[in-house]
């Protein structure tokens, strides 16, 4: 067998291309699901039933569901029950948005419920809003114990963005197996696919490990 | 609106009757699912826990090398490690392997990898004093590792099995990228041939649903009914 790996260099502009928009994916989803997932969460600690069921329904379903299920669902289904019709980038930020966003609920209401309601009712007692005890007392502590788990998820979305490539967004993904499809350098492609991705994943990894040992709290 | 199983939603005419049509076609991928789910998560455990072990045991080589694997799995997407399996591994070894196989084995590879670090995680919550009490009362390492670390480890760990369990019968779904007849790619060959996408899909987001939300309860049940095995 013959390799030309010269087919990765020649196609150098179409995976850097994929790269932007695998890396713009990322971020525009976590801009997206971090306020998201907040909301989710306070609706689910708040008073309200309906609220509180309406978030536990919506974090329950898309963590049960697979991802590249509602990446085909929101490309075909939701244009015609929502009424709007999305690019193919908006598509996939919608389904990885909706589905960050409820493991990112989770991990803010942990995060909240960590901390002791003694703290919570102290503060009120000092005579606080119930807004000004979670701004300045709940949640700077939730924060040490959000952030290692936000980081792992981060480095979960980057390598989920991989699967909007079904709905032909241009990401790092479905720009290389498209250069593989035309070019036929199948082993090629895919390896310098895998490798991207790896030289891509790997610093984002070792700094969740690092985020984690920073945040470390010691009971 | 004649059709049985048919509702108007938004002005969208929806009829579910494909899915009531072609009920065996969606079953037997619901079976696909289901074999590739009990085969890799029995192999990816096993893989796993012997991985951990290694990994908290092992001279620095050994470590060394579990540990740039594990890093590697958590930073290659799962779609990425199926399609150079499937596509890419034939190549370079000369066999090429059937989807199902394909899936199996990348899937397999992926999860091991949170599995190790998973294992790692229970092993190091045990506290060492133990480990040397066991060394005091004399028994061997491999005793103590029977038979005072692991029970209370893998107690522990119980509930990151059950999500580990659950991501596993997700990414098959991925597997319907190399053509395995699960239930994420019998889903999509109904919803194009039956110009149905609305309900297929719908529907199958209702399958996976009942399937997943279920497992994960049942072992977090599990888990609240053998916690005090694991307390120490």
């Amino acid at each position: 067998m013959k390799l030309e790996w010269s087919v990765v260099w020649e196609y150098r502009w179409l995976l850097a291309e994929g790269v932007l928009v695998t890396i713009g994916l990322t971020i525009v989803t976590m801009a997206i699901a971090v306020p998201g997932g907040i909301i989710l969460a306070l609706m689910r600690l708040s008073k309200s039933r309906f609220l509180s069921g309406f978030s536990l329904c919506f974090v329950e379903l898309f963590r049960n569901i697979p991802l590249i299920l509602v990446v085909y669902w929101a490309f075909y289904v939701m244009p015609i029950f929502v009424g709007i019709e999305l690019s193919a980038f908006a598509t996939g930020i919608t389904a990885l948005a909706l589905n960050v966003s409820a493991y990112n609920a989770e991990t803010f209401r942990a995060g909240i419920n960590s901390i002791r309601q003694g703290q919570v009712q102290a503060g009120l007692a000092l005579g606080m809003s119930r807004f000004q005890v979670l701004r300045e007392i709940v949640l700077p502590q939730a924060f040490r114990r959000i952030m290692p788990i936000l980081a792992s998820t981060w480095v979960s979305l980057f390598k989920d963005t991989s699967l909007v490539s079904v709905i032909a967004v241009g990401d790092l993904a479905h720009n290389a197996l498209m250069v593989r499809s035309q070019t036929f350098r199948v082993l090629e492609m895919l390896t310098a696919m895998a490798l991207i991705y790896w030289a891509l994943g790997y610093p984002q990894a070792k700094l969740a490990d690092w985020i984690r040992k920073k945040f470390e709290v010691k009971e | 609106m004649g059709a049985p199983f048919s509702l108007r939603v938004n002005f969208v005419e929806l009829d579910f009757s494909p899915i009531f049509e072609s009920w065996r076609f969606l079953a037997n991928g619901l079976l696909v699912t289901i074999q590739l789910a009990i085969l890799c998560c029995i192999a990816s455990l096993a893989f796993g826990i012997l991985g951990g072990i290694g990994r908290v045991y092992g001279g620095w080589v050994l470590k060394g090398i579990i540990t740039f694997y594990v890093d590697t799995m958590r930073s290659i997407p799962v779609l990425v490690v199926i399609v150079w399996i499937y596509f890419a591994l034939p190549l370079v070894s000369g066999y090429s392997l059937p989807p199902f196989w394909s899936a199996f084995l990348a899937i397999t590879i992926h999860v091991a990898a949170y599995v190790i670090e998973i294992t790692r995680a229970g092993i190091e919550s045990i506290r060492p004093g133990q480990v040397r009490a066991a060394q005091a009362l004399g028994m061997s390492h491999w005793q103590i590792l029977r038979e005072v670390v692991l029970p209370q480890a893998l107690i522990r760990v119980l509930p990151s099995i059950g999500s580990i369990v659950s991501v596993t019968i997700k990414d098959i779904a991925i597997a319907s990228v190399i053509a395995v007849p699960e239930y994420m790619k019998q889903s999509e060959t109904l919803a194009a041939q039956s110009f149905h996408p609305i309900e297929v899909f719908t529907f199958a987001m209702f399958v996976y649903f009942c399937i997943l939300f279920p497992t994960t309860r049942l072992i977090d049940r599990l888990y609240r009914r053998l916690a005090h095995l694991g307390q120490s």
